[in-house]
């Protein structure tokens, strides 16, 4: 490959990876904490191929500052232009009901050994996020969850006749998301909702039913469902 | 465009007539241009879940990986342009042997994940460190640093005895691939333009002998990077990984099918902690295995070092750090866990 192609895909691959970072998309790829990395690495992308551009523009036919290792023979750049063009014509949303079902692993049990759970705060709904509330109802063994009207917040995912209120856990990016997934009973109408619609969902937990036996996924009786907008980063941690 | 064919005219030497001969711009050009035309189509095509899975998480693996490899390729230039080989040498114990475990430990200082540590590794080599010491620098790098250690202490808080044992497991597959290398190993497996050096000219200096060294490698790993990206995603939504992770739970066969996921799912080695730390169907142990296959050995390593190291390289040197990182994690495992 030449090296002026060459250049032009490092412009192309930094600018995509500005463009993630500019535009909030890239909350659907990795974690927040990645942005500031994702910057430098555009910029440097950019810089790199810039002052080879400008060098090449300098160079006269004596002083060739450079040239290409292997005179073209590498193919493997091309590849390059695969995650441009994924970015800036496809732009892949974030994962959803197919990578739920895809894996039995509950991103919520690792929180386990935590030393007691604070307390809920006072008030007739309480907003938890679904990590929080499966990891209580798994480990929490005072039962204060019993009797208390939660919200949370995910996508409708569906399984063997189930139908779960869902989320994805990411630590890095979305090739390690791990599902968080309560299971849904009684009415609300969710079951008129299209998977992967984005909900709230208020309701009282069957107490005793996140078990080793159900893979510690609780089920909830649901009082309310109403869809909502998908949340900008759509991922718990 | 007129600008630029002068330029090419002029530094044509060597490369054949231009006229008449279609160049790689022409042809990122047409791609370009088809990729435009042809967007709707391409939306329309990946609307299957299936595919809307497996191209978020081919994005995932590569945006996730660039800045670590950036890393990487700048002090892979920085040493290329600022440390003279002489002082590495001076640096390093003579004798290979006792080379191999100082570059194993050398790996703490090196903060990030695998992709980063390759192009190092391959800077090493070319500055006359001994390919045994390198090799070893880039097994242990991307598992015993702290951000990895201290990830995986944050995971495994109900077992904190995870972290000795992934340490000394990831240390223990480096110094012993090191030393394998060293008996078993031939200079000509690796592909001669891997350790080709820059060419020093006159006039050329230090700055752009690092700039033009970090362009390159980028250029070079990171489309091997991209195709271990694909790779990862295939396998992400074509292997039943749930029905994987069930298997797991005997101990001979977890070990086995803990080990191929860890080789299939390519994940960050800051992450695969925390994925470990989910799979609670399994015992610690093929767990473990899993925490020190990956960082050693994954389809996107392995595309990474055939694309540096060339296939010949590649073909021997991961099936053997495959077995040899599953028996380091088995002894450790026996002394930790």
């Amino acid at each position: 490959m030449r090296r002026e192609t060459q250049n032009i895909l490092l412009i192309l691959l930094g600018g995509a990876l500005l463009k993630l970072s500019f535009t909030d998309m890239y909350l659907r790829y990795v974690k927040a904490g990645l942005q500031p990395l994702l910057i430098a690495a555009g910029a440097i992308m950019i810089l790199l191929a810039g002052l080879a551009i400008v060098r090449d523009l300098r160079a006269t036919k004596e002083v060739e500052v450079h040239d290409d290792h292997g005179h073209g023979s590498s193919r493997s750049p091309w590849m390059l232009l695969l995650p441009v063009l994924a970015v800036f014509l496809i732009a892949p949303p974030a994962l959803g009901a197919d990578t739920v079902n895809r894996s039995d692993r509950n991103a919520a049990q690792e929180s386990k050994s935590l030393n007691g759970f604070a307390a809920l705060p006072e008030g007739a709904v309480i907003p938890l996020s679904l990590g929080e509330f499966v990891t209580r109802t798994a480990w929490d063994d005072s039962g204060s969850l019993d009797d208390r009207v939660v919200k949370l917040t995910g996508f409708v995912a569906r399984k063997n006749d189930s139908t779960y209120v869902a989320r994805l856990a990411i630590s890095c990016c979305a090739a390690d998301a791990s599902p968080i997934k309560v299971r849904m009973t009684g009415g609300g109408g969710f079951d008129s909702m299209p998977t992967d619609q984005w909900v709230e969902v208020t309701g009282k937990v069957v107490p005793g039913s996140a078990t080793k036996e159900t893979a510690y996924v609780p089920t909830l009786t649901v009082a309310e469902i109403a869809p909502i907008a998908t949340p900008v980063d759509t991922y718990e941690s | 465009m007129t600008i630029t064919s002068e330029i090419r005219g002029r530094r044509s030497s060597g490369r054949g007539p231009l006229r008449g001969k279609v160049t790689s711009l022409e042809v990122l050009c047409l791609l370009l241009v088809l990729a435009l035309v042809l967007q709707d189509w391409l939306v329309g095509v990946l609307d299957a879940p299936q595919l809307r899975t497996a191209a978020t998480v081919f994005v995932a693996v590569c945006v996730q990986a660039m800045p670590f490899l950036v890393f990487g390729v700048l002090i892979s230039g920085a040493i290329a342009a600022f440390v003279p080989a002489s002082a590495l040498r001076r640096l390093l114990p003579k004798r290979t042997a006792l080379a191999v475990p100082v570059a194993g430990l050398a790996g703490v200082a090196l903060p990030g994940c695998e992709c980063a540590s390759v192009p190092v590794a391959r800077r090493l080599m070319q500055q006359g460190v001994p390919p045994a010491v390198a090799l070893s620098f880039l097994l242990a790098a991307p598992a015993v640093n702290p951000i990895v250690l201290v990830a995986t202490a944050v995971a495994f808080r109900d077992a904190p005895m995870m972290v000795p044992a992934r340490f000394v497991g990831s240390l223990l597959t480096a110094v012993v691939m090191g030393w394998l290398w060293t008996r078993f190993g031939k200079a000509e497996w690796i592909a001669e333009r891997a350790l080709r050096k820059f060419e020093e000219r006159e006039g050329v200096s230090r700055w752009t002998v690092f700039t033009e060294t970090a362009r390159h490698d980028l250029v070079e790993a990171g489309g091997f990077l991209v195709l271990g990206g694909v790779f990862a995603a295939a396998f992400n939504v074509l292997v039943p990984t749930a029905w994987m992770e069930t298997l797991g739970a005997q101990i001979v066969l977890g070990v086995i099918v803990m080990a191929f996921l860890a080789v299939i799912l390519a994940l960050c080695s800051e992450a695969d902690a925390f994925v470990a730390v989910s799979m609670t169907a399994l015992p610690l142990l093929p767990r473990l295995v899993f925490l020190v296959v990956g960082p050693a050995v994954d389809v996107k390593l392995f595309a990474l070092q055939a694309g540096t190291f060339g296939k010949s390289f590649a073909l021997r040197f991961a099936p053997a750090t495959f077995v040899v990182a599953i028996a380091s994690a088995l002894a450790a495992g026996a002394v930790f866990l």
